[in-house]
């Protein structure tokens, strides 16, 4: 059993910074593996126990995959190696340009199975996991909040709104899961140190024949205006403080 | 302004519709409604508007997704389009096989349509981003609450029965369990009182459900009580992947203050804080705050607002 994790490399979102006009400032933010996608890895590890193969995708570009400490961080989470499409051409990828560059990668790599997260933590358009199951034309679905293999299907509990769907698909497949399938954990000191013997291979965007034009574009992404706040805070819980405190709440509550 | 020529609602329940086909209206030149589902109540999509209404009776043991080749085709006979689906789960993943199948730009959990263009927000809320899709046909998932709820009425109009198509990866549903209909909806309530880590056990929630008992209130909390804990159920986390509120009073009590948390209660109109933390981030959110020990500052709140 052969399971690719597809994990996005994003900015630390408490180190963006918003400018005065709006504009957001990731340059100061550190590279980080998209939290979602932690829940992917750890679920791909957990299923293939002891016999599986796990690997590990990533596509992006140089600035956050050209980065010892990030792809260590995947190694260390427990897949056996990893690869990257690493093309400055990704630069803010749209989701069918990440998916379509997942695709041809997963299909040179081989699968029986894909996981991925529900969605980014920049972007969060939660489209990738799907689109790469139709790119690659295997089942897919999202949702999926607990994983099972049987008789060569693969056997998912898939979490709606209103209802719970138990759903059989035929391998290969791609599933995305949600962020409550498992906690995921924090990888030893072994695994840590264990993580840079792992091996890493990298594809350009040429090499596997990416298209890097999308179907859509942003045209503007700006931080909304915050409202005022009133900002009277009681610096302390003594007695005083909290009774003029409450005076103020109840003429909130009252008004 | 351009309108397309015709907008497609596609849902699965025809509550969908009222949600949908009154800002639908807006941005087409003719509203058709596709129905994948139980055709119940389903002529009401005439009372709200549509001009047309497709339907595909519903199969035993199929889930909706299953239906996306019937609805691409049916969608493809047009050649400028735009796709509205619910924001839900369901709505996500028909949304991606109806890209793929129409060749389409997808986005989702859209708040704003302007001039071709859709807006949602990124990086956890802390923004808004637009889109300019350069397709012809664009398939959207509405955000809750972006268009003006409907009704669905009585009414009548032009009845279309689509053939089903067979999908080239059938998945196969072995069994559906109800989650218990949970009543709650926070998003709607007037006073909401939101707790956080700052609570050291579920029991201690006892506090801070006499206080919303006193007040009137809805019981809400943040990510970590309802994906972490469990102490609450998910319909009541407040954040980006969870419910939006816009009460005219929030209080929030051990919650840090999170950007994830923040953009699901910025509408709020007043925030109310209390957490023992002094450098918490939710400090720079509140209208009036207190930095102290909750489990001291709760009961005379709540003595103080009971009646």
């Amino acid at each position: 059993m052969k399971i690719l994790v597809c994990c996005k490399i994003v900015p630390e979102e408490q180190d963006i910074v918003i400018q005065k006009d709006g504009q957001l400032d990731i340059s100061r933010s550190a590279a980080k593996i998209s939290q979602y996608d932690l829940n992917a890895i750890e679920c791909a590890t957990r299923l293939a126990g002891a016999d599986g193969e796990v690997v590990a995708l990533s596509a992006g570009p140089r600035k956050w995959l050209d980065n010892t400490k990030i792809r260590k961080d995947i190694l260390s989470r427990g897949p056996a190696s990893l690869h990257l499409v690493m093309d400055d051409a990704l630069e803010g990828a749209m989701p069918d340009t990440t998916a379509s560059a997942l695709a041809l990668a997963a299909r040179r790599i081989g699968f029986d199975l894909i996981l991925c997260g529900e969605g980014s933590g920049d972007l969060y358009a939660q489209q990738v996991g799907l689109l790469l199951g139709e790119d690659l034309n295997v089942p897919n679905i999202n949702a999926v909040s607990s994983v099972t293999i049987e008789n060569g299907n693969v056997v998912v509990e898939r979490s709606l709104e209103r209802e719970i769907e138990v759903l059989e698909l035929p391998l290969p497949a791609v599933l995305c899961v949600t962020s409550d399938i498992n906690v995921p954990k924090i990888p030893t000191m072994k695994a840590i140190l264990g993580a840079g013997k792992k091996p890493v291979e990298v594809f350009s965007c040429a090499e596997l024949g990416v298209k890097t034009e999308s179907l859509s574009d942003y045209v503007s992404i700006v931080a909304p205006e915050g409202r005022e706040r009133m900002n009277k805070i009681f610096e302390s819980d003594s007695d005083e403080n909290i009774a003029s405190f409450i005076e103020l709440v109840r003429k909130v509550v009252q008004a | 302004m351009s309108k397309y020529p015709v907008v497609y609602v596609v849902a699965d329940r025809p509550e969908v519709f009222a949600e949908l086909i009154p800002g639908a209206l807006g941005l087409g030149e003719r509203v058709e409604a596709i129905l994948a589902g139980h055709p119940a109540n389903a002529s009401g999509v005439f009372s709200l508007g549509a001009d047309k209404l497709l339907t595909i009776a519903p199969r035993e043991r199929e889930i909706f997704e299953n239906y996306a080749p019937s609805i691409a085709k049916a969608i493809s006979a047009t050649p400028n389009a735009l796709v509205l689906l619910a924001a839900d789960k369901r709505g996500k993943a028909m949304a991606a096989k109806l890209g793929k199948a129409l060749n389409a730009a997808v986005i989702n959990d859209v708040n704003t349509f302007d001039e071709g263009k859709s807006g949602h927000m990124v990086y956890g809320g802390l923004a808004q981003g637009t889109e300019k899709p350069a397709t012809d046909i664009v398939v959207t998932t509405v955000a809750p609450g972006a268009f003006e709820q409907g009704e669905l009425g009585e009414g009548s109009g032009e009845t279309v029965a689509l053939d089903f198509i067979e999908p080239a990866h059938p998945i196969t549903l072995r069994e559906k369990r109800k989650i218990k209909a949970s009543s709650v909806n926070i998003g709607k309530a007037r006073r909401v009182v939101g707790v956080g880590r700052g609570f050291a056990k579920k029991e201690d929630l006892a506090l801070a459900r006499a206080l919303a008992d006193a007040i009137g209130a809805e019981l809400a909390c943040s990510r970590p009580i309802a994906e972490g804990e469990h102490w609450l159920e998910r319909e009541r986390y407040v954040g980006v992947s969870g419910v939006a509120i816009k009460p005219e009073v929030y209080f929030t009590l051990g919650i840090s203050g999170q950007i994830q948390h923040m953009v699901g209660a910025r509408d709020s109109r007043t925030i109310i804080v209390v957490n023992k933390d002094k450098n918490a981030p939710i400090f720079k959110f509140a209208d009036y705050g207190i930095i102290g020990d909750l489990y001291k500052i709760l009961p005379a709140l709540k003595k103080a607002l009971g009646k």
